[in-house]
């Protein structure tokens, strides 16, 4: 298994407060990477500096043993943690407008979208406003936007925040199935059992700072949650 | 094409608001129609009259206003009485000479003048009027056939020359306010673009910077250039207005839709949230158009307030439509305008394009 995502030393700080302080980790092919740790632990930090959104102070980036740039960019899918969708426009117009940004061509990209609608459920409603949309529909096709391209590398901030148990599972499931053809997944949740359940291997950050890392059967003595607990102090949600 | 993806994306968002279909499809014409009314006016007929005291020429005046269509106001003066006309404020003018009175009483011809607007339809009913009564006034007073003489005059050059219509004298200034008004309001696009995260997203894409920028400017001239293209090619077809020179014009049109956009790339550019920027839109698209001769003519401003209105661009796009619509100039006549134009549309794209890229990274 090679590396499709390497990070050595990542260094954030605003200001006063360091965001993230010397963070390394990496994720390979097929493999799914769950970043655990607190609210303001610096995992959105972290996340947009590995998607190029943010510069970082210092440390090092590799996507398929490359420093980023434009080619490294169309390998990775994005899953912000905050909605970033077009409320007044539907649910197609949106794909349509990512797809090309991502260098889609409109007649892959009409059958791509198609399938991505397919996916994430959201088929019916395709040419409705994203503003008639419930929170775990725009959820889903802030989801579906990431996937769009075929990415290599999928990274998700919180994707399923505020989504039903039921759409959770049935996301995460279509997601695992694209692992299973070679897709690596980076991604931070406050959901435990969802990473105990999904996860490959997972890492604990808290202050920027790697604390542990393993699989979740390595982690899990008794269980997660209390190895979350004893490492940071805090519960995974305030 | 990204570059076009981008552009046309904020077109989409723009047309999908449905308030924008009022503002930028009905009221502008909604405008004309209003100020041309104000200018050209269908109620009752008015006649101007200039003359000097004396017992016969009160009784032609009295007697002019004796009909129940027409309302006859005094003016101090000819070039008093010219001007109205020229405006509109009526739709003819009579000057009595001032010796009206010893002409008459002496047995001469006194030659009456009428002035008009040619193709002010409304001129030729009044006329109609004047005439008879005037015929009849010297009939009273000679007991023989009419010796009134009608000349048409109109001597130097006229600010709102004859046979304009009232159209083409409130469309310019409110293709000028309309186009300013819609590229600033619809930059609140490019804000939210950026407030959804929208751009971030975009950011993390292989797409380059400039690319978006490219892009969001193109959608900007777009989005300015449609709504001015709009109102020319609607005033025209509906209104019937004759924009003059073609080259000119739409040399004018394309030069202050790009003041627009790159006034909107900044305004865009500027702001992380909504509020602000619609409020500076508001008062920059009304107020700008208001002191460059949107509410009031520019040539009724004196000096002073004449070079002060020069700072906004409205002024200068209204002096280049006044020069192609009301004096036959061309293309060559309004390049000082369409330089000052252009000047300023570059200074506000490339500030607009550096803020937008210390926005977007
Ligand atoms: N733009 C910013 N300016 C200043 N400080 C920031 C900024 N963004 C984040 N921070 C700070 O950096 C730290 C890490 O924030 P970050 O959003 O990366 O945490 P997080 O792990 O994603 O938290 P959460 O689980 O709540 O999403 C916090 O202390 C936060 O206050
Ligand atoms: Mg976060």
């Amino acid at each position: 298994m090679s590396a499709l995502l390497e990070v050595v030393g990542l260094r954030k700080r605003y200001k006063d407060i360091v965001a993230v302080d010397g963070l390394g980790f990496a994720v390979h092919e097929g493999e799914t990477y769950g970043l655990l740790g607190p609210n303001g632990a610096g995992k959105t930090t972290a996340i947009s500096m590995i998607v190029g959104v943010l510069d970082a102070d210092a440390g090092e980036i590799r996507v398929a043993g490359r420093a980023p740039d434009l080619a490294t960019r169309a390998m990775v899918g994005y899953v912000p943690q905050q909605l970033a969708l077009y409320p007044d426009l539907t649910a197609r117009q949106n794909l349509r407008f990512f797809s090309g940004m991502y260098g889609m061509r409109r007649a892959q990209a009409r059958t791509r979208i198609a399938e991505v609608l397919e996916l994430i459920g959201l088929s019916d409603r395709a040419d409705h406003a994203v503003a008639t949309y419930s929170g775990g529909m725009s959820r889903r096709l802030n989801i579906g936007v990431g996937l769009l391209h075929r990415p290599r590398l999928l990274v998700m901030d919180e994707p399923t925040a505020g989504v039903d148990p039921q759409s959770r599972t049935s996301i995460l499931d279509s997601v695992q199935r694209l692992t299973g053809e070679g897709l690596a997944v980076l991604y931070t949740t406050h959901y435990m059992e969802e990473a105990e359940r999904l996860c490959d291997r997972v890492g604990i950050v808290d202050h920027g700072r790697m604390l542990t890392e393993g699989t979740p059967s390595e982690l899990g003595d008794p269980d997660l949650e209390s190895t979350f607990l004893r490492l940071t102090g805090r519960a995974l949600r305030d | 094409m990204k570059v076009l993806l981008i552009a046309q994306v904020g077109l989409l968002r723009l047309a999908r608001d449905r308030t924008n279909v009022f503002f930028v499809l009905l009221a502008p014409f909604l405008l004309i129609l209003v100020l041309g009314q104000l200018f050209g006016g269908q109620d009752g007929l008015r006649l101007g009259v200039v003359a000097a005291q004396g017992q016969l020429a009160d009784r032609l005046v009295t007697a002019l206003g004796s009909g129940t269509r027409v309302t006859v106001t005094r003016a101090a003066d000819e070039a008093a009485l010219r001007t109205a006309v020229e405006r509109g404020e009526v739709h003819a003018g009579l000057v009595l000479p001032a010796s009206y009175d010893a002409s008459l009483a002496a047995g001469r011809t006194a030659a009456v003048r009428y002035l008009i607007r040619r193709t002010d339809l409304r001129s030729h009913d009044v006329g109609t009027w004047v005439r008879s009564v005037v015929r009849q006034e010297s009939a009273r007073v000679l007991g023989v056939s009419p010796t009134a003489t009608v000349t048409v005059s109109t001597a130097g050059r006229a600010v709102f020359p004859e046979g304009l219509s009232a159209f083409a004298i409130s469309a310019p200034p409110l293709l000028l306010l309309f186009t300013f008004l819609t590229s600033l309001t619809a930059a609140l696009g490019l804000v939210e673009t950026r407030a959804l995260g929208v751009s971030r997203r975009v950011h993390a894409s292989p797409t380059r910077v400039g690319t978006v920028i490219a892009g969001e400017a193109l959608g900007r001239v777009a989005i300015a250039l449609a709504q001015g293209a709009l109102i020319m090619a609607g005033s025209a077809l509906l209104f019937g207005v004759d924009w003059g020179d073609p080259f000119g014009a739409v040399a004018t049109l394309l030069a202050f839709s790009l003041v627009g956009a790159g006034a909107a790339m900044l305004l865009g550019a500027s702001f992380k949230t909504p509020g602000p920027p619609i409020s500076l839109a508001m008062i920059l698209g009304l107020g700008l158009s208001a002191l460059g001769g949107g509410t009031v003519p520019l040539e009724s401003f004196d000096p002073t307030l004449r070079t002060i209105a020069h700072l906004t661009p409205h002024a200068w796009g209204y002096d280049a439509f006044a020069q192609l619509v009301r004096h036959d100039a061309g293309f060559v006549d309004v390049l000082p305008q369409l330089g000052v134009l252009t000047g300023l549309a570059l200074v506000l794209f490339a500030l607009g394009t550096w803020r937008l890229r210390r926005a977007l990274t």
